[in-house]
């Protein structure tokens, strides 16, 4: 089911959690609202859900406007970061719960559909447990059984795998995916984790104070930001910044920043004429080479392996940049090193409003 | 398992007898009082501390007999003044646990006009003294031709244990995450059957130490009954027993300490029974 925000406004006193947002959930779209805490991604969430009230601005599921129901009546199911499940009720009891409030639902359907439920998310055989003898892990599953066991037409998850070990993320992860996409359900969820977002999503939102920064898929995301919040955003290690100077030269465009001088491809040219820019570049778009094929030439600062890569840090004049390299880089700290800089791979911003400039 | 207490080094094992050797000094006074008060119930007669004469059953002689013991004669049996406690400290309490889970959960989880001022309003009720009110209520029973009825004084001794209740409750409520209610709301409950199906059954030991705290507040309660049913028969056990404490010309000691003990053993029986659920009141612990 297609899920639309017109206008979208939350405010609490005098404080707008969420400002005038506009977003479009395609049927079966999977997105995934982005951003650092505080930014009203989970303000949103909750009222998609129903459980707070916008101060102004509409929402629509399908062609029907749900701001003014009763989240019972939205057609949502929806897991919380705690999970919230009913303490004193077993597994069976926590997911049967939704369908024990719907008269329409016999019993021995109920017990049914509870089984198929848990069967889904491979909980079958804790049924009789109760929450607290459950692993964190296994919680989670319960807690997504009893959002889907009513066949709710959009599912909503607020930060599903952040109370999750780091192994076990990467594990729900993907079979969170895999469930959205099998069932064909409308998701929408909410989460502070770029890497999470950009792994699960089809199209991010990304937010900062209440507002829209972006709205894409991860790959464009990736790419092509769209303003220097989104490119400093998203991407690890973070991309490296520097105020830079876009001229010409001998009828091509040039950008200049700490002694790097870069010449630009048409497709990328911020129209030609001379201004200032911040420059951005992705430590996997920087090379080290000997000092002499540099870009620019710099010292290494420090050098963390991470087994499959190093990250590096070069100290280039005042600044000092990330780099990516191969694991068999072997140069120590002090050493110098030349710098290559990918120059397709550039990202250029407005230094004031932060804009991208092509 | 075993617990095993290592010795704290630098301190010598007096230092960690003290707590308890203080609290024991201080709660010798009452212990004295309560063994002296059971002793006391099956002898003839006690000076100071020293039974006089044999054991005996006598004193209790008002249970099976009270035609033979002179200060019966003009009161209501035992029995069904032991009936009317129990129906007063018992409806008492369940309407209360009743009116303060709604009243604690609505103040706990809904924004309402007014919320703070009845909050308020409420704790300052729960600093009246009761005494200040008795004309007043005197006069309003009267009015509502609850004078001298049961169902009167159950009336006012609910509204006088409702603050207390309201703000216990409250606090229970309070501790219970919001994620649980809103998927309640979201799996499709009311507020209502949210109340009932999830916060209730969590905020279950709240309502038992309340409920236990209101039972023996109602079993006690002396000053209501006395005023509000001066006539025999909707009589209480605590006036009863300051019946016979007040008959004039001389006490019966004896007589007294066994109304007393049969008077205090509910109670007594109640707390040894619900002390872990009486602790929880303080610790506040509801596990989310």
């Amino acid at each position: 089911m297609r899920v639309a925000l017109d206008h979208l406004s939350k405010k609490f006193g005098d404080v707008a959690a969420v400002n005038e947002l506009d977003l479009e959930i395609r049927s079966g779209e999977f997105v995934a609202l982005l951003g650092p805490s505080g930014c009203g991604k989970t303000t949103t969430l909750l009222m998609i859900a129903g459980i707070y009230r916008p101060t102004s601005g509409t929402i629509v599921f399908g062609d029907r406007r749900v701001d003014d129901l009763h989240p019972k009546d939205r057609g949502i199911g929806m897991v919380f970061q705690s999970y919230a499940l009913y303490p004193h009720m077993t597994v069976a009891e926590n997911i049967g719960f939704p369908l024990e409030l719907r008269r329409s639902v016999a019993k021995s359907e109920r017990d049914e559909r509870v089984r198929e439920a848990a069967g889904r998310v491979e909980v079958g055989d804790l049924l009789e447990r109760r929450p607290a003898q459950l692993s964190g892990g296994q919680q989670q599953r319960v807690a997504l059984a009893r959002a889907l066991v009513k066949r709710p037409d959009i599912l909503l998850l607020d930060e599903p795998l952040s109370n999750l070990d780091a192994r076990l993320r990467h594990d729900m992860r993907g079979e969170i995916k895999r469930l959205q996409k099998e069932i064909g359900i409308t998701s929408i969820f909410v989460t502070h984790d770029q890497l999470e977002a950009l792994t699960m999503a089809d199209r991010v939102a990304v937010m900062r104070n209440g507002r829209l920064q972006a709205y894409a898929t991860p790959d464009e995301l990736y790419a092509r930001p769209r303003n220097r919040f989104v490119a400093e955003f998203i991407g690890t290690p973070p991309m490296n910044f520097f105020p830079a100077e876009l001229g010409s030269r001998n009828g091509s465009v040039v950008a200049r920043a700490e002694g790097i001088e870069v010449e630009l491809t048409r497709a990328q040219l911020p129209r030609g004429e001379a201004r200032q820019a911040t420059m951005g570049v992705r430590p996997e778009h920087l090379s080290i080479v000997s000092p002499a094929d540099g870009n620019v030439t710099g010292e290494v600062y420090v050098v963390e392996p991470m087994g499959r890569e190093q990250i590096v840090d070069v100290q280039v004049g005042e600044r000092r940049l990330r780099v990516i390299a191969p694991p068999g880089f072997t140069g120590r700290i002090g050493d110098r090193v030349g710098l290559r800089v990918a120059a397709e791979r550039l990202h250029f911003f407005d230094p004031t409003s932060g804009e991208r400039l092509s | 398992m075993a617990t095993v207490v290592a010795p704290v080094p630098g301190r010598s094992r007096w230092l960690v007898l003290m707590p308890y050797v203080v609290l024991a000094l201080a709660t010798l006074p009452i212990l004295v009082l309560y063994v002296w008060l059971f002793y006391s119930s099956f002898f003839p007669r006690v000076e100071g501390f020293r039974p006089i004469g044999d054991l005996t059953f006598d004193n209790w002689r008002f249970l099976w007999d009270p035609a033979s013991v002179p200060q019966m004669r003009n009161r209501p049996p035992v029995i069904p003044l032991t009936v009317n406690t129990l129906l007063f400290a018992t409806l008492t309490s369940l309407i209360s646990l009743l009116v303060s889970s709604m009243a604690g959960y609505a103040f706990s989880r809904l924004r309402f006009k007014g919320r703070r001022v009845f909050l308020g309003g409420v704790l300052l009720l729960h600093s009246f003294p009761s005494v200040t009110l008795l004309i007043a209520l005197f006069v309003v029973l009267r009015t509502l031709g609850l004078y001298d009825k049961l169902v009167g004084v159950i009336l006012v001794q609910t509204a006088f244990a409702l603050p207390f209740g309201i703000w216990i409750m409250k606090g229970f409520f309070d501790n219970i995450p919001w994620d649980l209610e809103m998927s309640a709301l979201v799996d499709g409950a009311g507020r209502l059957r949210t109340w009932w199906r999830i916060m209730l059954p969590l905020v279950k030991p709240g309502l038992l130490a309340l409920g236990i705290l209101l039972f023996v507040e109602g079993w006690n309660q002396f000053l209501l009954p006395f005023v509000f049913m001066p006539s025999g028969s909707q009589q209480t056990l605590s006036t009863l027993v300051r019946g016979i404490l007040g008959e004039g010309r001389f006490v019966d000691y004896g007589l007294l300490t066994a109304v007393g003990l049969y008077y205090i053993a509910p109670v007594l029986i109640l707390f040894v029974l619900a002390q872990d659920q009486l602790m929880r009141i303080y610790s506040g612990g509801v596990k989310g």
